[in-house]
């Protein structure tokens, strides 16, 4: 405002004596005192002073963007699958109580061979070791780690049976079948290694098949997928739930009149589905809570269900099924008692329950009219499907007995979250490196050094549920650095747009100040020239 | 305009002013409350009602500043809870507002009676015949309706006033030390009478100098800005026994300079920085504080005769740029102004000042109503109202502050008096 102060009423251009032309009718004003110039100057710097003291300091403090240096080659790395190899090496002990010491050492070698000869994936590798012969068979295949105990014993015929509580596969054989010591190769020994390969063939197309969809680099890449394969590998991704340390399951009983009106839900869940939650009790946690809904309308009333009534029998808008409750993702198992049948076609018998993908289970229960309460009996068959169907919603693998299922769900999933956690990784890295100007928390940075940490923890301990445990922390840590709110909120925000944000308050303001330097400026520069000339006339003279 | 004031007439001043104000307080008792809620008269840092909470919160032993409603300095709270309580016994709050703006006026009386507007330590106008007594200045303030609005709302600004006229007043009056007091509580209660400070230092200094041939500034400077310092230490210290924690220092002057609380008022503020990008927030905090307090530096040097001008200036700008602004602001720049009689005739834009504030005046609680209440128009419509004001304040600001450097200027240049010009 007072940059130009009124007071300059006079030129600074003005000569030192007035102009005296008769036509003209303005009268020159004087000349400026030399107090006047000096205060002139004096306050067009006392605001420049502000500006360049206080106003740039502040503008450089307030506006640099805060970017926390991230290790962004070793992000890169993780993405591309440079840092970590998914190694599972999978230990498998021989029992051979029957046979000599060096017996069993030369089976063990060929078939190692046989087995060496099958496998063409190297990041599955099955590694055979002679386990203590009398040590308790129990204990042994536990403490030892090894995924997979196979006991021989002399028999009648080659035959091999898995142990379905036990992680044993048993196998007999013809006493007659034992490897001399210098054969190269032997029956018994190319038998047990096909075994082996056909128990561990699905996981291996499992991990393989989760590899290929991520950017794993070629050389770790397996070929042999059939697409077949392939695609009942993706049917079943797509069908399981998003890991998580503990899922919450909703039983709800729907009837579409007023009967029944209550179950015996909670004996039924204790009696048939404890204790397989029990058993995956080391992978996942379970909180459970059910309800009953009387004149439950479904979305479909037809009596005969097709196959396209069944995406619409969920009535989402009346029925009481919360999307989730807490911070954990729930798993909908829903018994409805009706009169509806399934036929999807015309010859194939017609079924009671069908899963939902990523989301639950309907089952379709029929009961006489005027029952009031179903039992446990009855119950017995839609949990037991339940059970079934929460396995395949958890992504267990389907061939095999269970407690190998559950081995190999914990490496499938360990496998899955550390891609999963690599790959955000990846993403925050390219995030990064394409918006320059977008702001990076120290939140972040921390975020994504304790994502790697873990990640080379579960990178090491692949396989393990201390695996699974670090690369689910690893997971959860790689997502919140990714979506950070701060980060978000910049994301929209380039560059050109400042010149919006600046121009119109800044530019008036600026207009003045700059034009009242360049005028004074100019104005000291014309004076020392006339100084200069002045000292040289006198020195002429 | 005698300039002969009996007592009687003092007297009679004084009690009329205070009649006024008692009779709307009590005959209309629904008007201070009115008052108290209205954005132009209560703002977040001197609102009656936040006070009431804060002291509430003091008197059961929560910290006043729970629950970020009060905003105030803490000094205040003691204050008022040796009072009786406002809402059963509200005659003592009343009579202690009354009592503060009979005191600014007191004041103002002394500042008019020094006759420094016209004749300072280095400048004397050539007008200096032509100007009013303290009877007529201070009677202008004290039957200024914005004055009389911000008494009755209660806001807590008038003590900000009173300090402030009181520090002027002790400056031209020779008392240095009280000067500083004064302005250091102003700064206390509300932050920023601080920039006050060069110009009021060098008022202090040019009456010093007279009256007792001080030469060096620099070690006068020096005093005085250790005394604002060691003064506002000593309230610091007492706010701390006080509230017992720091916190007061952020719910108040960080409310200030953070602008934390958006509550529309008749300032630039507000509107801004609702729509701010939040990214840049604390960049243009910045900008509007340099923006405020850059004023200070170029208005001193430039009318370095007459510091009195540059306070009166001074104030004219905080009360439109300053992050809180109310009319009582506007009321303390306009109690200043016919100090300056000498310079009206020199003033070009009288008719539409006034008609500008006015407007403004009148149209501003229409268009909040329009707003808040009715539905039928929005933030806008209150914003631009408030440019309007601002708009009449700031030409009121030039205007005077033409008026002055003429003023100037025709002692340098006696046969220009009375002529046209313009600047070039």
């Amino acid at each position: 405002m007072s940059a130009q102060p009124p007071s300059s009423l006079s030129t600074d251009d003005a000569p030192p004596v007035a102009v005296t032309n008769a036509t003209s009718e303005l009268k020159q004003p004087p000349a400026e005192k030399p107090s006047d110039i000096r205060r002139r100057g004096y306050v067009i710097l006392s605001f420049w002073l502000i500006v360049l003291l206080l106003g740039l300091p502040i503008w450089w403090k307030t506006t640099t963007i805060y970017r926390a240096d991230l290790p962004l080659q070793e992000m890169l790395d993780w993405s591309d699958g440079k840092a970590c190899r998914p190694v599972f090496p999978l230990r498998i002990s021989i029992q051979a109580n029957s046979l000599q010491d060096q017996e069993a050492q030369n089976l063990l070698r060929l078939t190692q061979h046989a087995l060496d000869d099958l496998n063409d994936f190297a990041g599955h590798h099955l590694r055979l070791q002679l386990s203590p012969p009398l040590g308790d068979e129990a204990t042994s295949a536990t403490n030892n780690g090894s995924a997979l105990t196979i006991r021989l014993s002399p028999g009648e015929a080659t035959t091999a049976t898995l142990d379905p509580y036990e992680p044993t596969l048993d196998i007999t054989y013809p006493p007659n079948n034992i490897p001399s010591p210098t054969a190269s190769s032997s029956a018994l020994a190319t038998y047990v290694a096909s075994q082996l390969r056909s128990t561990f063939g699905e996981e291996q197309a499992t991990i393989s098949y989760l590899l290929s969809t991520n950017s794993m680099p070629s050389e770790h890449r397996p070929l042999g997928l059939s697409p077949e394969t392939v695609e009942s590998l993706a049917k079943r991704t797509t069908r399981s739930l998003k890991y998580s340390p503990t899922y919450h399951l909703t039983f709800s009983l729907f009837t579409s009149g007023a009967l029944p009106s209550s179950w015996d839900i909670e004996t039924a869940i204790e009696e048939y589905m404890k204790p397989v939650l029990d058993v995956l009790s080391p992978i996942h946690n379970f909180t459970i809570d059910t309800q009953v809904q009387l004149y439950a309308a479904p979305g479909v009333q037809n009596d005969v269900l097709q196959k396209q009534d069944l995406s619409s029998f969920i009535n989402a808008a009346e029925w009481p099924l919360s999307p989730s409750i807490g911070g954990a993702p729930t798993i909908n198992f829903i018994v409805f008692v009706g009169n509806q049948t399934i036929v999807t076609s015309p010859e194939s018998e017609s079924s009671q329950s069908w899963l939902i993908p990523q989301w639950g289970t309907v089952y379709l229960l029929s009961q006489p009219w005027d029952t009031t309460h179903v039992s446990t009996e009855t119950l017995k068959q839609p949990l037991l499907t339940f059970t079934s169907h929460l396995f395949s919603l958890l992504g267990t693998p389907q061939s095999g007995s269970l407690p190998l299922r559950l081995s190999t769900l914990t490496r499938i999933r360990s496998a899955d979250l550390l891609l999963r956690a690599s790959s955000t990784l990846g993403s925050l890295a390219r995030l990064a490196l394409a918006l320059p100007s977008i702001s990076i928390p120290s939140s972040v940075a921390d975020g994504v050094s304790k994502t790697m940490t873990h990640l080379r923890l579960a990178c090491d301990n692949l396989g393990g549920l201390d695996g699974l445990e670090h690369a689910r922390i690893a997971e959860a840590e790689a997502e919140r650095a990714f979506f950070e709110k701060s980060m978000v909120g910049q994301l929209f925000f380039p560059d050109e747009h400042k010149i919006a944000v600046y121009l119109p308050l800044l530019g008036p303001v600026a207009v003045p100040l700059i034009m009242g330097a360049i005028n004074e400026f100019k104005a000291w520069r014309k004076r020392r020239r006339e100084k200069a000339e002045k000292g040289a006339e006198k020195k002429k003279e | 305009m005698d300039g002969k004031v009996t007592i009687g007439r003092t007297a009679g001043l004084y009690i009329g002013a205070a009649v006024l104000r008692l009779a709307i307080f009590t005959l209309l008792p629904g008007i201070p409350d009115l008052l108290t809620g209205r954005v132009e008269i209560s703002t977040p840092v001197t609102s009656f009602k936040r006070l009431q909470e804060g002291l509430f919160l003091y008197n059961h032993n929560v910290s006043p500043y729970d629950g970020g409603v009060y905003h105030q300095a803490p000094l205040f709270l003691p204050l008022f809870s040796l009072l009786p309580n406002a809402s059963s016994y509200p005659i003592f709050t009343y009579l202690l507002y009354i009592a503060v703006d009979l005191l600014s006026a007191g004041a103002l009386w002394k500042i008019a009676d020094s006759g420094e507007t016209v004749a300072s330590a280095l400048f004397t106008s050539p007008r200096k015949e032509k100007r009013w007594n303290g009877f007529i200045i201070a009677a202008v303030f004290l039957f200024n309706p914005f004055t009389v609005a911000t008494c009755i709302g209660r806001s807590t600004s008038v003590f900000t006033t009173c300090a402030i006229l009181h520090a002027i007043a002790k400056a031209v009056s020779g008392a240095p030390f009280s000067a500083m007091v004064a302005i250091t509580f102003a700064g206390y209660l509300s932050l920023y009478p601080l920039l006050l400070l060069p110009p009021l230092v060098l008022l202090c200094y040019d009456r010093q100098r007279i009256e007792r041939g001080i030469k060096s500034v620099i070690p006068f400077v020096a005093t005085n800005i250790a005394v604002v310092a060691g003064i506002m230490g000593l309230l610091f210290g007492m706010s701390y026994l006080i509230t017992g924690s720091w916190e007061f220092l952020t719910s108040t002057y960080g409310v200030q300079l953070t602008l934390s609380d958006l509550t529309p008022n008749v300032g630039l503020w507000w509107y801004f920085f609702i729509e701010m990008f939040d990214s840049f927030r604390s960049f243009f905090l910045g900008v509007f504080w340099l923006h405020l307090s850059c004023y200070v530096g170029g208005l001193t040097v430039r009318i370095r005769q007459q510091p009195l001008v540059v306070l009166t200036l001074l104030l004219g700008i905080f009360g439109i740029f300053k992050p809180y602004p109310s009319i009582s602001d506007t009321s303390l720049f306009l109690a200043l102004v016919p100090l300056y009689r000498h310079v009206f005739p020199l003033m070009r834009y009288t008719f539409v000042i006034a008609a500008v504030i006015m407007y403004a005046t009148f149209l501003g609680p229409a268009f909040y109503y329009l707003w808040i209440y009715a539905g039928s128009g929005n933030a806008n419509f209150f914003y631009a109202i408030t440019l309007v004001w601002n708009l009449g304040q700031s030409l009121l600001v030039c205007d005077l502050m033409f008026a002055v450097l003429r003023d100037e200027w025709e002692v340098e240049r006696p046969e220009m008096a009375g002529k046209e010009i313009r600047q070039i």
